[in-house]
């Protein structure tokens, strides 16, 4: 082999190493110096429509509706409004949960996946139509758990892409299989964050079961429900390991009793270990709905946002009706779950060594999404001309400050008090401190002051902290006020900014791209990490060139 | 133990390839023959007298008393839920009565995978008990040799503990972490558990390699 022909061969190899080195592993300067000389020198512009990652892995923005849940249709006599979101609540669930779970039949509850006892519809005392006996069953589930057979979490429930974060979650109780089916993980739509909107009428008499199918000890505390300290029985009411009562153990459970005398948006709550238990999920919001004539409330709202069958006195004042639940997630607490499958070690890292005065809080949600997944379900969808009442509730430990572009909404009630009318304020921030809830009232009245008119208008916490998803954004709790005219056919928003599948990869949230709509032509960003392929051939290119180092090196010496 | 690693990632990778297929086409369920339900649980694939194709007769009458219960975590430490037994061993072909008790206040379930799918839907025979009540099934198991998976598929009841397995015949290999027969699956630890690090190993590795073909390559 002549020199020339080997100093060739070298040459090449030099190139093909230099161009499999990964673009991240060169110094920031190089990388610059190579986009000023080889590639623009400033931004790119991302296509509106195109994914900004070729060959990435978008999910579907909208997963077809092959169930027909979104339209409107009755179900065992009850109407259940269309749903405009693109995924809409199982109408089937509706349905029980407004007849009562006792009262529909065996195919209705099979396909809402609920036990015949979850929402037990009684006797109608006061002969207004309606029943007023009501007994709930309510059981615990984690999600996103351990599991000593698999590496990834079980019971599966995405908060945003990739991103599972363990949460634990009140449930009615239901039927069968947690998950979709035996060969999945995911959770069955029943079972989601945020444990869901209870509803019950003024004066019903109510009995709450809490049915603990989990592995560690809860209670249900009735937060602004009017509730005795002790039941009937002289047993602890009030849900309070410290005053009232001891804590519900593993498949034990135990029943609170109630007759509201108020209406009214309140809360509900574990009250064991609060500073985390209720963090990982286990609160909702228990809403009394005023006294009226054959007035069918829906008991349950899962997952909140739009109430597909609204009470009589909602649907006299309003057009529609949403629940928003405002929730923020300590990452490293939720990881707890997945630490270990012992429940000792887990109670341990939970109940004792989790120090929230340490913490910070990475998620933000809204109805238990974050964006863009808050996109699928919990969009508030208007027409003009219209009034819509929103109740909302902060089940975080941080405050929210509710931005809603394009309107400017009025508070009609405060933790479910009403303000009286000539108080009332409207704004386009509201403050909600933890625990807090506020009734809003949504015009879509075009006289610029209560809307600006029709569009795609964002709705989402104003503290930035809350539009971001482990601190990267766009994501949190962002949605949007939707009008119907902006609305596909298929329930997502026509958007006339950049596309909306560039967040639809789990990659996005790992910082490979930007929300600013423009790609800085810095190479240096890549879908993923290094590949295999990749690396293996750099090391064997480094692996010929020091075989060539250590031959020069033994040149001098005698071969034998 | 390379054999059983590998089993286990082919099991996996089943596992996830068969839950994209199913999650994308999940059929309705209509109330089927074998079915009941209401207050106190349900049954699912009760089959009394349907023989599955390779059995000619039933050969063996097995009858089951299991009790689901947190009680029954006691014996096994790290468990919250459990069964009074988390192993039976029956014939080919057998003929199988559970009688299933809840001895909690909540429900527990006693399912079981794997059997034919044109006798059973979805190859499930499942028994669920609400809180205090107790329900009776009865199936027939097909001829061959198998370990049977038996769990309650309420959000971490098999992870907890509630897991057992039903060995017809032979059987097969015992199932992962099923309290008092086997023990936890080791996850892959180390450089086996990430991609990355498999990368850098396999790197190292033909670094070695073609390090000393260069060596051979051009020392003259």
């Amino acid at each position: 082999m002549n020199r020339v022909y080997r100093g060739f061969i070298l040459f090449f190899l030099l190139l093909v190493f230099a161009a499999l080195t990964p673009w991240q592993w060169y110094p920031r300067e190089w990388r610059v110096w190579y986009a000023d000389n080889f590639g623009a020198s400033g931004f790119q512009q991302q296509a509106a429509t195109i994914p900004a990652t070729p060959g990435d892995n978008a999910e579907e923005a909208c997963p077809p509706d092959i169930r027909g849940w979104r339209k409107p249709q009755t179900i065992a006599g009850i109407e259940v409004a269309a749903s405009p979101n693109c995924l809409a609540d199982n109408p089937h669930a509706v349905a029980a949960f407004v007849k009562g779970t006792n009262n529909v039949g065996h195919m209705t509850l099979m396909d809402a996946r609920l036990s015949p006892d979850a929402v037990v519809k009684g006797r109608d005392l006061d002969g207004d139509g309606d029943p007023d006996e009501i007994h709930i069953r309510l059981e615990v589930f984690e999600l996103n758990g351990g599991s000593p057979d698999l590496d990834v979490p079980v019971t599966q429930f995405s908060i945003a892409p990739g991103i599972t974060p363990g949460l634990w979650v009140f449930a009615p109780k239901s039927a069968g299989m947690s998950t979709e089916n035996f060969e999945s993980l995911i959770a069955q739509p029943g079972l989601r964050l945020p444990s869901p909107a209870i509803r019950v009428e003024q004066g019903d008499k109510v009995i709450v079961t809490l049915e603990n199918t989990h592995y560690m000890p809860h209670t249900i505390h009735f937060h602004g429900v009017d509730h005795p300290f002790q039941t009937a029985a002289g047993e602890g009411n009030d849900g309070v390991p410290v005053a009232s009562e001891k804590p519900v153990m593993p498949g034990k459970q135990r029943s609170y009793e109630m007759q509201p005398r108020q209406a009214g948006t309140m809360f509900y709550h574990c009250h064991v270990e609060v500073q985390a238990h209720v963090l990982m999920g286990l609160n909702g919001m228990f809403i009394i709905e005023e006294n009226r004539p054959n007035n069918w409330v829906q008991t349950f709202n899962i997952g909140d946002g739009f109430v597909r069958h609204s009470s009589v006195a909602v649907q006299e004042k309003y057009d529609r009706e949403y629940d928003l639940h405002y929730l923020d997630l300590d990452k490293e607490l939720g990881e707890k779950v997945q630490q270990s499958n012992d429940p000792r070690i887990v109670t341990q890292l939970i109940n004792r060594e989790y120090d929230i005065s340490q913490a910070d809080f990475e998620y933000y949600t809204l109805n238990g999404r974050s964006f863009p997944y808050t996109a699928r379900d919990s969009l508030i969808v208007v027409a003009p001309d219209e009034k819509i009442k929103l109740r909302v509730v902060n089940g975080g430990s941080e405050g929210v400050a509710i931005h809603t572009h394009g309107h400017k909404v009025t508070l009609t009630h405060y933790d479910g008090v009403e303000h009286p009318e000539p108080a009332r304020i409207t704004r386009d921030v509201v403050w909600i401190a933890s625990a807090q809830r506020v009734d809003l009232e949504l015009s879509t009245e075009d006289d610029g002051l209560h809307s600006y008119g029709e569009g795609v208008w964002l709705m989402h916490d104003h503290q930035e902290r809350g539009v971001t998803t482990n601190g990267f954004g766009p994501g949190g709790n962002v949605s949007a006020i939707v009008y119907e005219r902006y609305l596909q056919d298929d329930g997502w928003p026509m958007t006339f900014g950049m596309g909306w599948k560039n967040f639809l990869t789990p990659g996005f949230y790992q910082r490979q791209e930007d929300g600013s709509g423009a790609t800085p032509l810095l190479p240096g960003v890549e879908a993923s990490g290094p590949s295999t392929f990749r690396l293996v051939m750099l090391a064997a290119i480094a692996g010929l060139f020091a075989g060539l180092l250590a031959s020069w090196a033994m040149r001098g010496r005698q071969r034998d | 133990m390379t054999r059983s690693y590998l089993r286990v990632l082919v099991f996996l990778a089943s596992l996830i390839v068969a839950g994209f297929v199913h999650g994308a086409n999940e059929h309705h369920h209509h109330q089927m023959p074998g079915m009941s339900m209401d207050a106190t649980g349900m049954v699912m694939g009760n089959n009394k007298d349907k023989l599955p194709d390779d059995c000619e007769e039933i050969t063996g009458e097995y009858e089951i008393n299991v009790i689901a219960g947190t009680s029954f975590a006691e014996p096994y430490a790290s468990t919250m839920f459990g069964f009074n037994e988390h192993e039976w061993q029956v014939k080919p072909c057998s003929r199988i009565t559970v009688n299933f008790k809840n001895e909690d206040d909540v429900r527990h379930q006693w399912m079981l995978h794997g059997l034919p799918k044109y006798l059973y839907d979805r190859g499930m025979f499942h028994m669920e008990a609400s809180g205090g009540h107790s329900q009776t099934g009865v199936f027939i198991v097909p001829s061959d040799d198998k370990t049977y998976l038996v769990h309650c598929d309420i959000a971490q009841h098999m992870e907890k503990g509630m897991k057992a397995q039903l060995v017809v015949g032979r059987g097969g290999d015992d199932l992962w972490s099923i309290p008092g027969v086997s023990a936890d699956f080791e996850r892959p630890g180390g450089i086996l558990s990430t991609r990355p690090n498999f990368a850098v190993l396999l790197a190292g590795f033909i670094f070695i390699i073609v390090f000393i073909i260069g060596l051979k390559f051009f020392r003259l």
